[in-house]
């Protein structure tokens, strides 16, 4: 698996280079609507490995990580309130997560930024999850003292 | 100009199929979706000293020697400080705070949202997870509208 990660990730980061996706001007220029090459390279790619999933599907494929399963999440929330925060720091960067490191490479140097924001913006919703989660025990714990008090 | 042995931008309809085709490979493969930021998590696992999935890790490391591939047959990479149009219209002290800002909303907001561009907007809209389809569209108008406010305020300057 993780010889696979390297090569699926090498593949990956050719391939963004390769269409300039780790330049500002592009995905600002798909931002603005000014061009549609982004969202038809994007379009494009979730067609093919949706038709091929289907056919991998169908055969009862099975990785190296017992049978295929992609089985959806369901739809809750945190994936519209995350995404809303992602969109602005999106449009502001004018890069993603991949396109960053990709940037990063190619000279890029003020991606380096991009890339540790990326890590400090992980770590602080890691760090306020467990205090939420922490609070929402010692809370259950209250209640549970005082229902039984 | 010289010739490079990789075009300035290769097209869409050239790329967005190969693209697909590692979305579906590492379905294949590792039985996972191929979300960056799930990497980033991995990456930030490791440097605490628990990696659950250290392929992810792999995949980044990988990433990176692609994109640095690509340069290569471009000439290599030349280090510099610009950063397109944003580095036009702000002086490099205004665009560190602005640009690492721009990074914690998207760790943030990706980590909330268990996915980014990569996660959600490929492999979660080809497997048509309904949470996928709406965080994409979330963060794409989000990021559109951010834009298009951007370019009005500034004066078309952005």
């Amino acid at each position: 698996m993780n010889r696979a990660g390297f090569a699926f990730g090498l593949a990956f980061g050719f391939l963004i280079a390769a269409a300039r996706l780790n330049d500002y001007n592009v995905i600002h220029n798909m931002l603005l609507l000014r061009e549609p090459d982004v969202y038809l390279l994007m379009g494009s790619a979730v067609m093919t490995a949706m038709v091929l999933l289907g056919v991998l599907r169908a055969r009862s494929w099975r990785t190296l990580n017992g049978p295929l399963d992609i089985t959806p999440a369901r739809l809750e929330r945190k994936h519209v309130a995350g995404s809303v925060i992602f969109g602005v720091g999106w449009a502001i960067a004018g890069t993603c997560p991949g396109p960053a490191l990709a940037m990063t490479v190619g000279g890029g140097l003020l991606g380096l930024i991009v890339v540790a924001g990326l890590f400090l913006g992980i770590a602080l919703r890691d760090a306020i999850a467990m205090r939420t989660a922490a609070g929402t025990a010692r809370t259950n714990v209250r209640v549970a003292a005082a229902a039984s008090g | 100009m010289p010739t490079y042995l990789l075009p300035d931008r290769v097209p869409w309809f050239v790329v967005g199929p190969l693209i697909g085709l590692v979305v579906a490979g590492v379905f294949a493969v590792n039985n996972r979706a191929f979300g960056i930021s799930g990497g980033y998590v991995q990456a930030l696992a490791l440097w605490r000293g628990r990696a659950t999935e250290p392929w992810r890790v792999w995949s980044l490391v990988g990433l990176l020697a692609g994109a640095l591939l690509a340069s290569l047959l471009r000439g290599g990479p030349a280090p510099n400080l610009s950063y397109g149009a944003l580095g036009q219209a702000l002086p490099l002290a205004g665009i560190v705070p602005v640009l690492l800002a721009a990074g914690v909303a998207m760790g943030y907001g990706a980590r909330w949202a268990g996915g980014c561009t990569s996660g959600h907007g490929l492999c979660g809209s080809a497997i048509l997870s309904r949470a996928s389809f709406a965080a994409t569209g979330t963060f794409m108008a989000t990021a559109i509208a951010v834009t298009l406010a951007l370019h009005a305020l500034t004066g078309g300057g952005l």
